[in-house]
């Protein structure tokens, strides 16, 4: 096991490697830099000044050694500078990564106390009426547009309401108590949950039909065990193999996919940040961000395999590896 | 004979079609994605019968309420509603079908191959799948936004259709979004070129290819095709986020994505124009979901063992 | 049943909320929305509007220019002209027309931190101005100014290499504290990433406004309270704090909900949004509408041989009806646009030509260059080509977008065929505009300050190419020898009436030759509580925070 935990943790920084090339590729493809966005934004800014702020911005040397730079730089520690936010990266990302952190857990953490009940109940009696119920419910959460229902959520509960506020953070309020840093949480955690509960229930569902086929499941239920204690003692930690599975391969995805919820609660997390660096050209923040985002994918990816091969013994690693 | 080990004996078809009728979110969702369809390949005729011209802008008419002229009323420009929505429909429904299909093709294409030579081909495949499923989207869509196409020898009358930020679209979701089918359907094969009929044809000197198109393809058409449906929607989501963020369909070509996007602004004014393109897109993406859980159920015999299940 | 109840609870609720006087309470803490965060807050590297807003609560110019749209003294004594000695014309060393021009700062002028502001700051913010390495993005300015005369601890005399007309200007230079940023200076190289103004945004040492920093949160929001050391008028607030919210629904959203409590004008809500705000709250909300030096128009592409004909040009005005669109998308609040030149500059021109919509002369025009009508109603040339052009603005921005979709439809009516191809603005202004790639018209605004002239924008040594590295903003590729000559004297004539007559030839040339489409002037709309007074809109460059000390409450 030892091995193949090595073994995937080179490749994943291989992949992580040409990632970080692909990226920055990708980055110098596109169209124009830092300095044409200044120039579009301030009329007096001569061709003198053009040349010298691309020299002081290195962006006079071709995209490789700009790369080579970068690289040199990241390997002692120094990711470079946000031109975007006028501060060390690192320094940038911080706060914007709690913030999401704490929206992302929380949110994680509402859906699956919702889905894997309401998945395992819906299992328990397939093709009844609460099951339909069910499966509708986690659909409809799927199939909304999420900036509509961020939006929807704030016109409700702030707007009319007046319950709750309408986005940003309990800072940016000037209040820190914890009902007030909650009351800011409440509606961006709520989108995302509505948007993320559906999946969760249905493959919390699914794995529970499966597993309930199993023959030891039946031989439980032949000893006379109770129904609840069948499914709950028996069936449940195997049907949640698929379900962890499942949520440590969406890390990443998760990571940079809560850009919509940040921009409409004015949220100031990961996603919009990496979007802002994208769209305002900041090289170094953009690709921090993103790296991070691939390798929480990779990390996810590897979480999975280790969590499948080691919580059901039909697998093994070496299955794995190929 | 071997036959194909999954595919149901007697008239495989009429079973489906049996199962999936007793699934009646499915049925329900299948009959009104048919009615939007008709509707949305008709509005041409509609827009013929109402008298109206669907690009015509008329800045005396800015959201004017729902009438008989126009039954749902007008947008920020004067235009029919009924029609835009219409015409959006068409545009939303092209890209997530197009889109979906183009990445099932590519992706049962690399799955099939990568899983049947298996060893260090398959392994390479994957790692690329990791590396285009950690690819970040964002970048990919603006550097798109920017190629020029002229360059790439397309023809004019194609660049200047304004349909452009429509095939970008489907191109882009293609690129990224074949790795689900890639992977499911390179899972399957792995286990299927082991299976006894695979093996009994490639004895009787059956080439790669042939042993690829003929056994092991069928037996993942339900896979694909659940995996397919489910995805529709998904995309039909995706363009709708993308014109949120301005990358979208480009107006005046309407889709849902954009309605709804340039609605957003002026909520409180005319709720309608939000609402309906919000509606569609619910409608549309919840209906796709339920067809493919229909579809799941329908084509995987399994589930209907476990509805036996449940009633001992 | 239950459902038909549920919706008359939520009706109630809408009922009352829009009787109830949420958020319109006084109170010592003003809450500000707009749309922005600034990137740096160093005042003279990379300039930015949310920047120059939250710099008007903390900092002052030397001089600037008012609501009123002259020049007056913040930081200075008087404003030195010629008239009153405080500018006197000279040679410069290599005998060239130079001029002095000598400033007193304010005697009770300090910093956040107490310190005297003197005469060693500007030498110093000078210094770090025309330096090659630092990192400021427009050292124009400060490369014009000689040497600088130390007369004492308070007053200085400029000596510039030219004699332009807004010689006593110095709103461009943001004063740095030479006692915090000295020592930062010290590696030129690194002083972008070192300056005080990021490392130690805080510091109350680099500010001299009524506000000083307390807290600022990236992306989120800044707060800002009263500067001990302010030597003006105290401002009615304690506290400021300005939240950063990009969504315009969310931001509407947080003023009805009372998270914040006025929206900017200048960073706000675009003008049919605050028309339709104003629809439904305007009993409860001050809504000012304040046009500007904003100027939307559509760059033309003058290299492509279509657009090369001036009656092609001249057509695609009078084919539109911009009036209709100023009247019907933004209620009469944008006026429409003749030249670049905004109607409350004086130096406006009245009798420019001005292009009201006129459909057969249009018509006459385009028959006349030899674009008629063709079978399906769309113009051709005798070749059989058709007169067709791609127009091209910033995604998302809808407003642009909108009016794109109206003027296509009007220009259709007159067998032009118009196709949009839209960029994300990271394209748009990145590549397509800046290196002159559009094959027609962009659409996009310039914003300009009173009397500003329009060398980058129209003179045609500001082309830019591949050579000059593609600076400059002459877009359209307009060359036009008469223009440049103008460009050139009205920079250096001082003589008010001379120069207006160079301001209306100028004006007169751009309408006739329409090197772009001008279409409209932005406006601003201010969305403010009831109980807030005397913010003036500018219209130009220069904040209302800026004179927030003059805010006033009306209990």
């Amino acid at each position: 096991m030892y091995a193949f935990l090595i073994r995937r943790l080179v490749h994943s920084l291989v992949v992580l490697f040409v990632m970080s090339v692909v990226i920055y590729g990708l980055m110098g493809l596109m169209p124009g830099d830092p300095v044409d966005l200044m120039i579009s934004a301030d009329p007096d800014i001569t061709s003198e000044d053009a040349a010298r702020l691309r020299a002081i911005y290195g962006l006079d040397q071709p995209l490789w050694s700009r790369y080579a730079n970068w690289l040199g730089a990241a390997l002692t520690g120094d990711f470079g500078y946000s031109r975007l936010y006028a501060q060390p990266v690192w320094q940038a990302i911080w706060p914007a990564l709690t913030n999401t952190l704490v929206l992302l857990v929380s949110s994680l953490a509402l859906a699956l106390a919702i889905a894997l009940p309401a998945g395992i109940f819906a299992a328990t009696r397939p093709y009844s009426l609460a099951d339909y119920g069910i499966n509708f419910a986690a659909f409809a959460g799927i199939s909304m547009p999420p900036f509509w229902l961020g939006i929807l959520l704030i016109l409700v509960f702030a707007v009319m309401l007046g319950w709750l506020p309408a986005g940003g953070t309990a800072a940016s309020a000037g209040v820190s108590g914890l009902w007030e840093q909650l009351q800011f949480l409440i509606l961006p955690v709520a989108s995302l949950t509505i948007a993320g509960v559906g999946g969760h229930t249905r493959y919390m569902r699914a794995s529970m039909i499966e597993t309930l086929r199993q023959d030891y499941i039946r031989t439980a239920r032949a000893k006379g065990l109770s129904e609840s204690r069948v499914v709950l003692g028996h069936a449940l930690r195997n049907a949640m193999i698929p379900v962890v599975t499942v949520i440590a391969l969406d890390l990443g995805v998760l990571f940079s996919g809560a850009l919509i919820t940040e921009t409409v609660f004015a949220y100031p997390g990961m996603g919009k940040l990496i979007f802002d660096a994208i769209m305002g050209n900041d090289y170094n923040l953009a690709l921090v961000g993103l790296l991070m985002a691939t390798a929480l994918t990779l990390i996810g990816n590897l979480l999975a395999d280790v969590a499948y091969a080691g919580l059901d013994p039909r697998i093994s690693y070496e299955e794995l590896d190929q | 004979m071997s036959a194909p080990a999954i595919t149901i004996t007697g008239s495989p078809g009429r079973a489906v079609l049996a199962r999936f009728m007793k699934h009646r979110l499915a049925v329900a969702s299948a009959i009104v994605l048919c009615l939007l369809v008709s509707l949305s390949l008709l509005a041409p005729l509609i827009e013929h019968l109402l008298g109206l011209d669907a690009e015509a802008v008329d800045l005396f008419a800015r959201y004017a309420p729902p009438s008989a002229a126009h039954p749902l009323g007008t947008d920020e420009l004067g235009r029919d509603l009924l029609l835009r929505l219409l015409y959006g429909g068409q545009v939303s429904l092209f890209v997530g079908l197009t889109a979906t299909i183009v990445a099932a093709v590519i992706g049962t294409t690399i799955g099939l191959c990568s899983g049947y030579a298996g060893g260090r081909i398959d392994a390479f495949v994957m790692r690329v799948t990791d590396g285009v499923i950690a690819l970040p989207v964002l970048p990919l869509l603006i550097v798109l936004a920017a190629v020029d196409l002229n360059k790439l020898g397309l023809p004019d009358e194609l660049l200047g259709s304004g349909n452009v930020s429509l095939y970008r679209i489907v191109a882009i979701v293609a690129l990224v979004g074949w790795t689900t089918v890639a992977r499911l359907v390179r899972a399957s094969t792995l286990s299927l070129k082991t299976r006894p009929f695979v093996l009994a044809a490639r004895a009787q000197g059956a080439g790669a290819f042939r042993i690829m198109l003929r056994h092991i393809l069928p037996n993942l058409a339900s896979p694909i095709i659940v995996a397919t449906t489910l995805s529709v929607g998904n995309v039909i989501l995706l363009e709708s986020v993308l014109s949120f963020l301005g990358l979208g369909i480009q107006p005046p070509l309407p889709s849902w994505g954009n309605l709804l996007t340039g609605a957003q602004e002026t909520i409180w004014e005319a709720p309608g124009l939000a609402f309906y393109p919000g509606l569609l897109i619910f409608i549309t993406v919840i209906a796709f979901n339920f067809i493919g859980d229909g579809l799941q159920d329908a084509l995987d015999p399994r589930s209907r063992d476990s509805r036996t299940a449940a009633r001992n | 049943m239950t459902t038909f109840k549920q919706l008359l609870v939520i009706g109630g609720l809408i009922l009352c909320t829009v009787f109830s006087p949420t958020g319109a309470t006084a109170k010592d803490n003003l809450v500000i929305g707009i749309t922005q965060y600034p990137s740096t807050f160093h005042p003279n590297i990379d300039s930015m509007l949310a920047k120059s807003y939250v710099h008007g609560l903390t900092r002052r110019p030397i001089t600037v220019i008012n609501a009123e749209w002259d020049t007056v003294c913040l930081l200075c004594e008087e404003l030195p002209t010629l008239e009153n000695g405080g500018a006197k014309l000279e040679k410069t060393p290599d005998g060239k027309d130079g001029i002095a021009v000598t400033y007193k700062i304010i005697d009770e002028a300090v910093w956040g931190d107490g310190t005297p502001i003197t005469v060693d700051d500007v030498i110093f913010t000078w210094e770090t101005g025309k330096h090659p390495k630092t990192g400021v993005s427009s050292t124009e300015g400060y490369r014009r100014i000689l040497s600088i005369d130390r007369i004492d601890d308070k007053t200085f005399t400029l000596h510039v290499d030219r004699r332009t007309f807004d010689y006593n200007n110095l709103s461009t230079m943001g004063l740095l504290p030479a006692h915090i940023e000295r020592s930062k200076f010290a590696n030129p190289e690194a002083y972008k990433t070192q300056t005080a103004f990021d490392t130690d945004p805080m510091n109350p040492g680099l500010f001299m406004g009524p506000y000083v920093m307390t807290e600022a949160k990236t992306g989120s929001h800044m707060v800002f309270e009263r500067n001990p050391k302010w030597w003006g008028k105290e401002p009615a607030f304690d506290k400021i704090t300005v939240r950063v919210i990009e969504n315009t629904t969310t931001l509407e959203a947080n003023l009805l909900s009372g998270g914040i409590d006025m929206i900017s004008g200048e960073l706000g809500l675009n003008v049919d949004q605050a028309l339709a705000f104003e629809k439904r709250h305007g009993r409860k909300y001050t809504i000012l509408f304040h046009p500007g030096l904003i100027y939307e128009h559509i760059d033309l592409m003058l290299d492509n041989p279509v657009l090369q004909d001036i009656r092609v040009r001249q057509a695609l005005m009078y084919a539109i009806d911009r009036k209709a669109i100023s009247e019907r998308l933004f209620g009469g609040k944008q006026p429409v646009a003749n030249t670049g030149i905004n109607p409350l500059d004086w130096i406006y021109a009245d009798d420019v030509p001005r292009y009201v919509h006129d459909p057969a002369r249009a018509d006459a025009l385009l028959n006349d260059a030899g674009w008629t009508r063709g079978a399906n109603g769309m113009r051709v040339n005798a070749a059989g080509e058709p007169l067709r052009f791609e127009i091209m603005t910033t995604a998302g921005n809808r407003t642009r977008e909108l009016v794109e979709q109206v003027l296509q439809s009007q220009w259709k009516e007159q067998g032009i065929d118009i196709r949009i191809r839209n960029e994300p603005a990271r394209v748009f202004f990145g590549e397509t505009v800046s290196k002159r790639k559009f094959s027609a018209m962009a659409m996009f605004a310039w914003i300009s300050s009173p009397e500003s002239v329009p060398r980058t924008t129209l003179h045609s040594e500001e082309i830019p190419t591949e050579a000059n590295s593609w600076s400059g903003q002459n877009y359209t590729g307009f060359s036009n020898p008469e223009m440049d000559a103008l460009l050139e004297q009205i920079e250096l004539e001082l003589d008010r009436e001379k120069r207006r007559e160079l301001w209306q030839r100028l004006q007169h040339i751009y309408a006739t030759e329409l090197p772009a489409l001008p279409l409209y002037f932005r406006a601003n709309s201010f969305i403010l509580p009831k109980w807030l007074g005397d913010i003036q809109p500018t219209g130009h460059q220069f904040p209302t925070t800026l004179w927030v000390e003059n805010w006033s409450v009306n209990k």
